[in-house]
């Protein structure tokens, strides 16, 4: 009985040994697995983007404002690394691009600031921005969709409400879990 | 005695035209020193390049956002140069449509702001309230090699923003969709301010 037992546990702990020595030896299999699908996945995966000039609906924003959102957008994007190329609205190269999604920005809500008026009185005087910015696939279908908002409430000129509205895009689309899949059922829709 | 007097007035060479016509030079001379410290070039010269003071706010080239230089109209270029630094130009061939607009802001910049913000019983408000100053936004939407659109805005003393549009149009540029929001932008403003 005692020589069982004795032999069990060598049994066992040989066993354990075993898997001991297995585990190293599995564990970086599988992370190098891992890692080559989810590298494969991404480059697979890398989107190129093109920005859209601004689309001021039905409301008399400034051309200035329109010119500032989309020019800081085009640079807001390219800080991200996000995206493989970012195209200007127009670029003839885009068309070559394989992975192209187009970020469309609709103005819905402005209110005109002063900046005198911030200087003066800290609370009023705050220029706002709130706009749709949708990622469209070439087949149009929209991958992505949020409405965001900028504003520059206490020091600035009112144009620093467009930087600041372009910055918040950028990085919604960063922080958001589109997949880049450019599937329409992945449509994420939210408010910033 | 009176024929002594007669005859020293004479001798001086007392010539009241003589004396307005200096009065005239020394107008003239005024006023050409005014008006060329106003601007570097009028435009009214059409051999020389037109060029105005200018802050560049963004789009431009690769000129740095927010710098101050001189944007000039000179063979078909429209070159925008830094105190001191090599200039980058735009072929007005390229330029799409010019748009005119207004802003008030405030003056000083950061040192101003912050002796605002340290002046003791809310005198930095009261400063803030006069310390202002209207400005020009002359938006550019211009196209480069590849057909992208840039744009490209940039901040002058007012008035000049006519000129410079008026030079571009003189050059051939084409103003086409939007109309100018000057008045609108100025009065939009106005009426935020007065409130």
């Amino acid at each position: 009985m005692k020589t069982s037992k004795c032999g069990l546990s060598i049994v066992f702990v040989i066993a354990l040994v075993a898997v001991i020595l297995a585990l190293p030896g599995m564990l970086p299999g599988q992370t190098a697995a891992a890692k080559s699908s989810g590298g494969d996945g991404t480059s697979a995966m890398r989107w190129s983007v093109q920005v859209d000039q601004v689309d001021p609906g039905n409301l008399d924003l400034a051309s200035s404002f329109q010119i500032a959102i989309y020019e800081n957008l085009v640079e807001e994007l390219k800080k991200t690394n996000q995206f493989q190329q970012v195209f200007r609205d127009g670029d003839l190269k885009a068309g070559e691009a394989p992975n192209l999604l187009v970020l469309k920005t609709t103005v819905e809500k402005y209110t005109p600031g002063s900046e005198t008026r911030r200087a003066v009185t800290t609370v009023s005087g705050a220029t706002k921005l709130t706009v749709r910015s949708q990622l469209l696939t070439r087949e149009g279908n929209v991958v992505f969709e949020h409405t965001v908002n900028g504003d520059v409430r206490f020091f600035g000129s009112n144009l620093r409400a467009t930087h600041n509205l372009a910055h918040n895009i950028a990085k919604t689309i960063k922080q958001s879990s589109w997949s880049g899949s450019g599937q329409p059922t992945a449509i994420l829709t939210g408010q910033l | 005695m009176d024929r002594f007097v007669v005859s020293r007035g004479h001798s001086e060479g007392y010539h009241p035209e003589r004396r307005h016509a200096l009065w005239l030079s020394t107008v003239l001379i005024c006023c050409s020193l005014t008006a060329s410290a106003q601007k570097i070039t009028q435009g009214g010269d059409t051999s020389a390049p037109f060029s105005t003071r200018a802050t560049h706010l963004l789009g431009f080239a690769n000129a740095k956002n927010n710098s101050t230089g001189t944007l000039s109209v000179q063979d078909d270029w429209l070159q925008f140069q830094q105190n001191g630094k090599p200039g980058t130009q735009v072929k007005i061939g390229s330029v799409r449509d010019v748009f005119l607009g207004g802003e008030s802001k405030q003056v000083g910049g950061l040192p101003m702001t912050l002796g605002k913000a340290a002046a003791p019983f809310g005198g930095g408000r009261a400063v803030s309230l006069f310390a202002h100053k209207k400005y020009d936004t002359l938006t550019l939407e211009y196209v480069d090699a590849d057909e992208g659109i840039h744009g490209a805005i940039f901040q002058l003393t007012k008035g000049q923003g006519e000129l410079v549009k008026n030079e571009l149009i003189a050059q051939g540029v084409t103003i086409n969709s939007r109309k100018d929001q000057s008045t609108k932008e100025s009065a939009t403003e106005a009426k935020h301010e007065n409130k």
